[in-house]
Parts: C-alpha cells; sequence; structure tokens
C-alpha cells in the first residue's frame, strides 16, 4: 500500500485521504464530552501555579507549580494533557492532569499568551502577543515541539479553531480584525475588520458564527464564518474580554464592570448584567450542565452561573490571579 | 518640509498604535489606613470628583464633566505633567469610588491600564477605615523590561503613591479642611 506507485495508486490515495478527511469533518468533536465536566483546571497567574478544582466538592483538588505567569490554556482532545502558555517564562507547559505534573516545557520566543489544540490532537497554536504570528507546535513521538509559523495580525490574542481543524479564527488585539487562516497551508486567508482591540474568540460552528469581545470598544463583534464578514455588535460592560456560549445565549465577562453580559444568541440583544468578582477574565461554559465557570482575577475566585436563570449559583475561591485564558473545563 | 511634517505624524501615529499593547502579567496591589473621622465625611473627600488634590503629585483637577461614574477628569501633577482619568464607578451608598487612569507618564507612575477602587467603612461613629485596591500591568509596555519599569518595581512605585496619597488623605480629612 505504501509502496504503491502511478497514477491510479495516487488517486486511489487521494480519495481515500480525501474520505478520511470527510469522515473527520463529520465527526462531533466539542460536544463529543456527554457527560458534566468533573474539573475546572485554572491558570493562576501571580500565584504561578495551575490549579485543578474539583467542581462537585468546590475545592482545589490538585495545585501544580508553573512558572513564567501561566495565563493562557488548551487541553487535548482526551482531556488528559493541559498546554499552557507562560509569557515571563517564554514558552509552554504541558502538564499531565491526572498526575497532576508538567511533563514537557517547550521554549518559544515573543510572548506566548492565546493558545488553542487542533480537536483532532496533534497540533497545538500559540499567540504572540508582542508580535503577528502563530507559532504552530506539532507532536512528534509523544513530545510536542515547534515546527512554523503563521503570519496574522498584530498583538494576537485568542485563537479559535474549527471543529475539523481546518481553518483558525484569530483575535488581532492591536489589528482591530480577525484573521481566517487554513491551517493545511498556515496561510492567512482573509482578514475580517471588528471592533476595538479583540481579545478572546469563541466559535458557534453548528450556528457558523465567532464572537469576538472588542475589549476597548465594549461591545462584541458577531461574525459570519460563511461569508467572513461582520454582521452584528453586541453591547456590553466596560473591557469585555471573552465570550462563552451556552443555553442559546452568549456571555461576556466585563473586567472593569465586574459583570457579566448575557445577551441572547438569536435576537443579538442583552438580556441581563450578573454580577461576580473583580476583573473576570476567562469564562467556559458546560453544555451538559447550563453551567458557567468564570474567573475572578481580583477575588481569587471561580463563579459558577446558571445559563438558563442568569444567576449566580455558588463561588469557589482559587490562588492568586485566576485568568483561565481558553478551554479550561473537563 | 510638509512631507517631513506628515511623515513624523505618520510615525508618531505609529508609535501611538503599538504602544498600546500592555505586558502580559497584570498586577494588583492594595493600601489601607485609618482615619479619624466618620465614614461619610471621608468618603466626600476620597470621592470628591472635583478636588483630586489628595493624590500624591496633584496640584490642579480639571474636569470634563460632572459624572464621577463616566466622566472624565485631568490632574496636573508636580512634574508639569497630567494624568488623565475617568470615573468607573460612583456608589455614595456603599462608600465606594472606582477610577481608571487613562494616561499617565510612566515617570510619574510606572503604570498602564491602572483601576483603582476605593471603599471607606465605619469603625464605630468617629473613626473609619479607607481601602484602596489596584490592579495595571507593569510601565514597560514590551517584552523583557528594564529594571525600573519590570512588574516587581513598577508595583513598588505605584503602591508607594497609594500609600503616601492615602495619608494625605488622612491628613486632609482630620485637619478638617
Amino acid at each position: 500500500m505504501i509502496r504503491a506507485r502511478g497514477p491510479a495508486a495516487r488517486a486511489a490515495g487521494l480519495l481515500l485521504a480525501a474520505s478520511l478527511l470527510l469522515a473527520a469533518s463529520l465527526l462531533p468533536v466539542a460536544s463529543a464530552r456527554a457527560e458534566p465536566a468533573r474539573e475546572a483546571v485554572v491558570t493562576v497567574q501571580l500565584g504561578n501555579a495551575v490549579e485543578v478544582v474539583d467542581l462537585a466538592t468546590r475545592t482545589v483538588a490538585r495545585r501544580i507549580p508553573v512558572d513564567g505567569a501561566p495565563a493562557g490554556i488548551a487541553l487535548s482532545p482526551d482531556r488528559r494533557r493541559a498546554y499552557v502558555t507562560r509569557p515571563e517564562g517564554h514558552g509552554l507547559a504541558v502538564i499531565d492532569l491526572d498526575a497532576g505534573r508538567v511533563t514537557a516545557e517547550v521554549p518559544l520566543p515573543g510572548g506566548p499568551l492565546g493558545i488553542a489544540a487542533d480537536p483532532r490532537g496533534g497540533t497545538v497554536y500559540v499567540a504572540d502577543w508582542y508580535g503577528t504570528r502563530l507559532f504552530v507546535l506539532v507532536e512528534r513521538d509523544g513530545a510536542l515541539a515547534l515546527d512554523g509559523e503563521i503570519a496574522v495580525g498584530a498583538s494576537p490574542s485568542g485563537i479559535a479553531v474549527s471543529p475539523d481543524g481546518a481553518t483558525l479564527y484569530v483575535a488581532n488585539r492591536e489589528a482591530d480584525t480577525v484573521s481566517v487562516v487554513d491551517a493545511r497551508a498556515r496561510r492567512e486567508t482573509a482578514v475580517i475588520p471588528v471592533g476595538q482591540h479583540p481579545f478572546g474568540i469563541t466559535l458557534d460552528p453548528a450556528a457558523g458564527r465567532a464572537y469576538t469581545a472588542n475589549v476597548t470598544g465594549d461591545d462584541v463583534s458577531v461574525i459570519d464564518l460563511t461569508t467572513a464578514r461582520e454582521i452584528g455588535r453586541v453591547p456590553t460592560g466596560r473591557r469585555p474580554y471573552v465570550v462563552a456560549l451556552a443555553a442559546g445565549r452568549g456571555f461576556v465577562t466585563n473586567q472593569y464592570a465586574n459583570s457579566v453580559t448575557a445577551f441572547d444568541l438569536a435576537t443579538l440583544k442583552p438580556l441581563a448584567e450578573i454580577e461576580v468578582g473583580d476583573h473576570p477574565e476567562g469564562i467556559a461554559a458546560d453544555p451538559e450542565t447550563g453551567r458557567l465557570y468564570v474567573a475572578d482575577w481580583g477575588d481569587n475566585a471561580l463563579t459558577v452561573i446558571d445559563a438558563r436563570t442568569l444567576k449566580t449559583v455558588s463561588e469557589i475561591p482559587v490562588g492568586n490571579g485566576p485568568r483561565a485564558f481558553g478551554d479550561f473545563l473537563r | 518640509m510638509k512631507k517631513i511634517t506628515l511623515a513624523t505624524a505618520a510615525m508618531a501615529a505609529l508609535v501611538a498604535v503599538t504602544a498600546q499593547a500592555h505586558g502580559p502579567t497584570r498586577r494588583k496591589t492594595a493600601e489601607s489606613i485609618e482615619i479619624n473621622a466618620p465614614a461619610d465625611k471621608v468618603f466626600k473627600v476620597a470621592a470628591d470628583w472635583k478636588d483630586a488634590g489628595w493624590m500624591q503629585g496633584v496640584t490642579k483637577t480639571e474636569t470634563q464633566g460632572d459624572d464621577p461614574a463616566k466622566s472624565k477628569r485631568t490632574l496636573t501633577l508636580k512634574s508639569g505633567n497630567t494624568m488623565v482619568q475617568t470615573g468607573g464607578k460612583y456608589k455614595p451608598d456603599d462608600r465606594l469610588f472606582m477610577f481608571y487612569i487613562d494616561k499617565v507618564d510612566v515617570k510619574d507612575l510606572p503604570a498602564n491600564d491602572y483601576s483603582g477602587t476605593i471603599t471607606v467603612e465605619p469603625q464605630g461613629d468617629a473613626k473609619s477605615k479607607v481601602e484602596w485596591k489596584a490592579a495595571f500591568y507593569r510601565g514597560y509596555m514590551n517584552n523583557d523590561p528594564p529594571a525600573e519599569l519590570n512588574d516587581e518595581n513598577s508595583e513598588k512605585a505605584v503602591k508607594a503613591w497609594m500609600k503616601q496619597s492615602l495619608e494625605n488623605l488622612k491628613a486632609k480629612v482630620e485637619k478638617g479642611s
């Protein structure tokens, strides 16, 4: 099979590759987790640690020291490993979450901050906050290593990957744009103008949309993925940071307002402003329970919100300066 | 000549744009002080939108709008530079005032994207406690900061500014002015 030569064999190979790709793209990836999230994996930036929070007992179950001001986080598709950026350590740490220890460190230049993992596994993308590039890290023989760069806009921050792994969406904070990137070609294919200083970016693949929080514009840009165009704006509180989606609603952390703005995904109208802790940053939704978890940087806590009642449910104390910028529930 | 002016303007614009990014790690610090005066009286001075004279180094307050929850004010400093603040929250019932520093020279205060929250709690009828929490990024915007503008020294300088300001507030209120 591997030794096959000639046009017919090549065509058959291409056909096989194409059908594999098609099959891969049809797999439900992000929603594969059918059980409620058990743990939140929180980068505790000022405490130089990653904390694994048991969501049932509402306590920190494991604390893993990670120096270099850990900020961004992504999880492997099997959710056993965490990839954590260390902007002041200039690199990335790989954590075995069950063992509760750092298994590898990958040095990176610039200011590694935003991070996302290919849902199919094997590839991790890291944004250089001080530059105009993404780093592409590829796993070979179980070790993650820098494999190349992709040119994007200024101060790339949040990264989102389509469920089939083929397309990346990057919020470029200083360029006021979102880059659309062909992951295979490692090339920017479109630039979408959005609001002022987009930071977090979140995909709704089923609806064909992306949402990015415009930090100094005090609003959220709604992007249609098919036309690669901004189709709406949602007003938020001051300094919106990251968007999470649950129960047909969007939820945005407002860093300066100490609140989360909830909005309707159909009408794009705000529904409520929910008070949380001081300087809320990362936010993630558990689709199974409709719960949202918000990292309160100033108050050293996770605030839990019910997406349907729009009320806070509880508060979980964590270490100093939680960021949890990325995908942090498992 | 005109070309040079345009080029200079373009360069200034470029600098202004690139200068907006900040360090990757927001810092936090807090200071508090006990004042021998009732809480309402202390809050009135601390949150006086038209007079920020108790903040260390401030020689003049000029307001652009009257709403301490969202207007801007320009404070002239001893150095001759200005500090521009925007009101964030003003809740007299909770004795809470929140403000942001939009613009300050790092030589005057090595901080970017500074936000401060001041609360006044009664300690009996005649005493009160002022708490001031702050969040900010270090003075140096870019990677690998010089020592004087790194996280540690920026934090030290911001903390000292807040501490001195609170002492000024205490002196002003207790003097009864």
